[in-house]
C-alpha cells in the first residue's frame, strides 16, 4: 500500500463508523420517535398497518395532556420526590463515600459490598416491605415515604460513584488541610468537596434520573394526592385504544422537563463522566 | 521558633512495631534530617510530630508543651508534602494564604504576609496562577511559600526535593538552607538522600528499622560513625568494609582473605582481634609499595577518578582528585595511611574506638 492511500483508507473508515453510529443511533431512538408520530397521530392513523407515513398531525392530544388532565399536579408531585431524591442522596451519599474512602480498604471493601447486594434484589421484592412499613407508620400517600425510599434503592449507586471520585483526591490535601488549621469537617467541606463537584454533579443527574422516571415504587406508594408523573401517565391508557396518542403524548410530556435539565448540564455530565480517566 | 523534644516515643500499626523508643532532642533553629533507608521510620515520625498519625507510646513536645495528643491543627506546625499537596481550586495566593483564613487573620493582614512570603521566594508574578500552570519547581515553590507565610514553630519536610529533576534539587537545597538562616525556624527534614542530610543539616539523625541508630552533626557522622551501617550510610562512594583481624604485631590488618594491610598507626585493639575494618574511598593510596590489589574498573567522574581495585577477592572502591596514569587490569600496592582506619565489632558493629 502506498503512502497516498492512508488518508483514503482513514476517510473510508471515519465513514463506516459514521454509519455504524447512525444505525445504533436510530435503533436507540425508534421507540422515541415511534412516540412522538403516535402522539402526533389520530388514534385511527396510529394503528393502521402498514404504518402511517403520511397522515395529518394534531396536537389535540398533547393539549389534553397538558390542560385537561391534571399534569402540573403530577409534575409537582414528581418534582417535589425528585427533588427530595437528590437533596437527600447527594449530601448524605457524599459524607458516606468521602468516609468510605478515606478508612482502609479492608473495613470499606465489605460496606461496599454490603451497599450493593441491595441493588441486587427486584425492586418488586423492595417495594412489599415499603409498603407494608408505610401502612403501619400510616405514611402511604406521602411525599416522605417514596423519597427514602428512592433514596434506600438510589444511594448504593451515588455513593459507589462517588466513592471513586473521592478515592482519586489525594490523602495528602486532606493532611495539609489538617495542618493549614483545618477541622475534619472544614477539610471536607473547603478542601475536598469542591474538587469532588465533578462526581457530584454526575450523582446528582443518575439520582434525579431515577427519581423522576421511578415507576414501581411511585405506583405502590403513592395515592391519589402524591401520584407521579409515570404513574399518571401510565394511567392515561387503559385497555381503550382511543388514549394511546394520549398516552404517547403524556410521556413526551414527561421527557420535556428531563431533557431540558440534561441539555443544561450536558457538558458536566461528560466532564464528570470522564473526569479522573486522565491525572491533570 | 521552638526546640522539639521527642521522648521514647514508640508507633505500631496493628501487631507491627515501626518505631522502637525514639528521643530526640531538637534545638531552637536547629535544622535537623531524619534520614535512613527505605521503611527505617523516618516518614512515620516526621508524620508523628505532625500529628498525622497517633503516637503509640512516649510523648512529643513543641516549645516544651505536650502535643502528642493535639489534632495537627493545634500544634502550630507547618509541613512541605512530597507531592507538595497544593489546593488544586485555589490561586497560589489563596493556597499560600489559606492557613491564615483559618486562623481568622483579617484579609488584609493576610495579603500583607503572602505578599511578604512570595517576595522572599519569588514568588510575586504567580500568586494568581493556578498549580496545574505551574511548573515542578514552582510548585516545590509555593508549598514552601504556604509553610513560611504563618511564621510556625516548627516546619517539617517530608522529602520535598525527590520529584525534581537533578540540577533543580540542588538550587532547592540551597534555597531551603538560606531560607533557614533567614527565618531561623526549628525544621525537620525527612530524606533518604545522605548527600541531602549531609548539606543541609545541623545535626543528622540516622534511622533504621525503627531504631535511631547515632545522632550528630554532618562531619561527626563522617568522621566518627558510631557503627558499621552508619559508616557505610554516611559518604558517597560508600565506605569500604573488610572484615578480617588484627596482625599479631600489631602494625597490620589481615583480611579474612588472606591480605596483610600494614597499617601506619598501631590500632585500638589487641592483635589477634577479629574486627570489621571500614575504610574510606578517599584515604586509600597506590603507590608501589603496599598491599598487592588489582585494578578491575576507572570510572572518571569529571572531578574525581573512582577506581575499584580488587584486593584478593575483596572489592574496595577509591576516589582520587589527582588525575593518576592508571589502566585497568593493572596491579598496584594499596597503602593505608595514619589516623584514617575505622573499626567495628564484628558482632555488634558498634564502633571500637581507642
Amino acid at each position: 500500500m502506498s503512502a497516498a492511500d492512508a488518508p483514503n483508507r482513514r476517510r473510508r473508515d471515519t465513514w463506516l463508523i459514521f454509519i455504524a453510529l447512525s444505525v445504533f443511533t436510530v435503533i436507540n431512538l425508534m421507540p422515541l420517535i415511534w412516540a412522538v408520530l403516535t402522539s402526533l397521530k389520530d388514534p385511527r392513523d396510529a394503528f393502521t398497518i402498514p404504518p402511517t407515513i403520511i397522515f395529518e398531525p394534531t396536537l389535540e392530544y398533547h393539549r389534553q395532556v397538558w390542560f385537561e388532565n391534571d399534569f402540573f399536579v403530577y409534575l409537582k408531585n414528581s418534582l417535589i420526590v425528585s427533588a427530595g431524591t437528590v437533596l437527600i442522596s447527594v449530601p448524605f451519599g457524599s459524607l458516606a463515600a468521602y468516609a468510605l474512602s478515606r478508612i482502609p480498604r479492608r473495613s470499606a471493601g465489605p460496606i461496599l459490598s454490603a451497599l450493593f447486594t441491595i441493588r441486587m434484589f427486584p425492586h418488586m421484592l423492595l417495594a412489599i416491605p415499603f409498603f407494608v412499613m408505610g401502612t403501619f407508620l400510616n405514611l402511604i400517600d406521602s411525599y416522605i415515604l417514596l423519597i427514602l425510599a428512592l433514596v434506600a434503592i438510589n444511594q448504593p449507586f451515588t455513593i459507589w460513584l462517588m466513592h471513586g471520585f473521592f478515592l482519586d483526591i489525594p490523602r495528602d490535601l486532606d493532611e495539609a488541610a489538617a495542618i493549614d488549621g483545618c477541622t475534619s469537617w472544614q477539610a471536607f467541606r473547603i478542601v475536598i468537596l469542591p474538587l469532588a463537584r465533578p462526581g457530584m454533579t454526575v450523582a446528582a443527574l443518575f439520582s434525579l434520573l431515577l427519581s423522576y422516571n421511578e415507576f414501581l415504587f411511585a405506583l405502590v406508594l403513592t395515592g391519589t394526592s402524591t401520584k407521579t408523573l409515570p404513574v399518571a401517565i401510565a394511567s392515561f391508557g387503559g385497555e381503550d385504544i382511543s388514549s394511546w396518542s394520549l398516552s404517547a403524548a403524556g410521556a413526551i410530556g414527561i421527557m420535556l422537563p428531563i431533557v431540558v435539565v440534561m441539555l443544561l448540564l450536558q457538558r458536566y455530565l461528560v466532564r464528570g463522566l470522564t473526569a479522573g480517566a486522565v491525572k491533570g | 521558633m521552638a526546640p522539639l523534644t521527642i521522648r521514647q516515643a514508640t508507633k505500631s500499626f496493628g501487631a507491627v512495631q515501626v518505631l522502637h523508643g525514639i528521643d530526640i532532642d531538637i534545638q531552637d533553629g536547629e535544622f535537623v534530617v531524619l534520614v535512613g533507608p527505605s521503611g527505617c521510620g523516618k516518614s512515620t515520625l516526621l508524620r508523628l510530630i505532625a500529628g498525622l498519625e497517633d503516637i503509640t507510646t512516649g510523648d512529643i513536645l513543641i516549645d516544651g508543651k505536650v502535643v502528642s495528643r493535639l489534632h495537627p491543627k493545634d500544634r502550630d506546625i507547618a509541613m512541605v508534602f512530597q507531592s507538595y499537596a497544593l489546593y488544586p481550586h485555589m490561586s497560589v495566593g489563596e493556597n499560600m494564604g489559606f492557613s491564615l483564613r483559618m486562623r481568622d487573620v483579617s484579609q488584609a493582614e493576610r495579603e500583607r504576609k503572602v505578599a511578604a512570603a512570595a517576595e522572599i521566594l519569588g514568588l510575586t508574578p504567580l500568586l494568581d496562577r493556578y498549580p496545574r500552570q505551574l511548573s515542578g519547581g514552582q510548585r516545590q515553590r509555593v508549598a514552601m511559600g504556604r509553610a513560611i507565610v504563618r511564621d510556625p514553630k516548627v516546619f517539617l519536610f517530608d522529602e520535598p526535593l525527590s520529584n525534581l529533576d537533578a540540577k533543580l534539587r540542588v538550587q532547592m537545597r540551597a534555597e531551603i538552607r538560606s531560607l533557614h538562616k533567614k527565618l531561623k525556624t526549628t525544621i525537620v527534614y525527612v530524606t533518604h538522600d545522605q548527600i541531602e542530610a549531609m548539606t543541609m543539616a545541623d545535626k543528622i539523625v540516622v534511622l533504621r528499622d525503627g531504631h535511631v541508630e547515632q545522632i550528630g552533626s554532618p562531619l561527626e557522622l563522617y568522621d566518627a560513625p558510631a557503627n558499621a551501617f552508619v559508616a557505610e550510610f554516611i559518604g558517597s562512594p560508600s565506605m569500604n568494609m573488610l572484615e578480617g583481624r588484627v596482625g599479631e604485631k600489631g602494625q597490620s590488618f589481615i583480611t579474612a582473605k588472606g591480605v596483610e594491610l600494614p597499617l601506619e598507626a598501631p590500632p585500638p585493639l589487641e592483635p589477634g582481634r577479629n574486627a570489621i575494618m571500614g575504610l574510606r574511598p578517599e584515604d586509600i593510596r597506590l603507590g608501589a609499595h603496599g598491599a598487592p590489589a588489582r585494578i578491575l574498573l576507572i570510572e572518571p567522574t569529571g572531578a574525581d577518578i573512582h577506581v575499584n581495585l580488587d584486593l584478593n577477592g575483596d572489592q574496595l572502591t577509591a576516589v582520587f582528585h589527582d588525575r593518576l596514569e592508571l589502566t585497568e587490569g593493572e596491579s598496584v600496592g594499596v597503602a593505608i595511611p595514619a589516623d584514617v582506619v575505622h573499626f567495628f565489632d564484628v558482632e555488634t558493629g558498634e564502633r571500637i574506638s581507642s
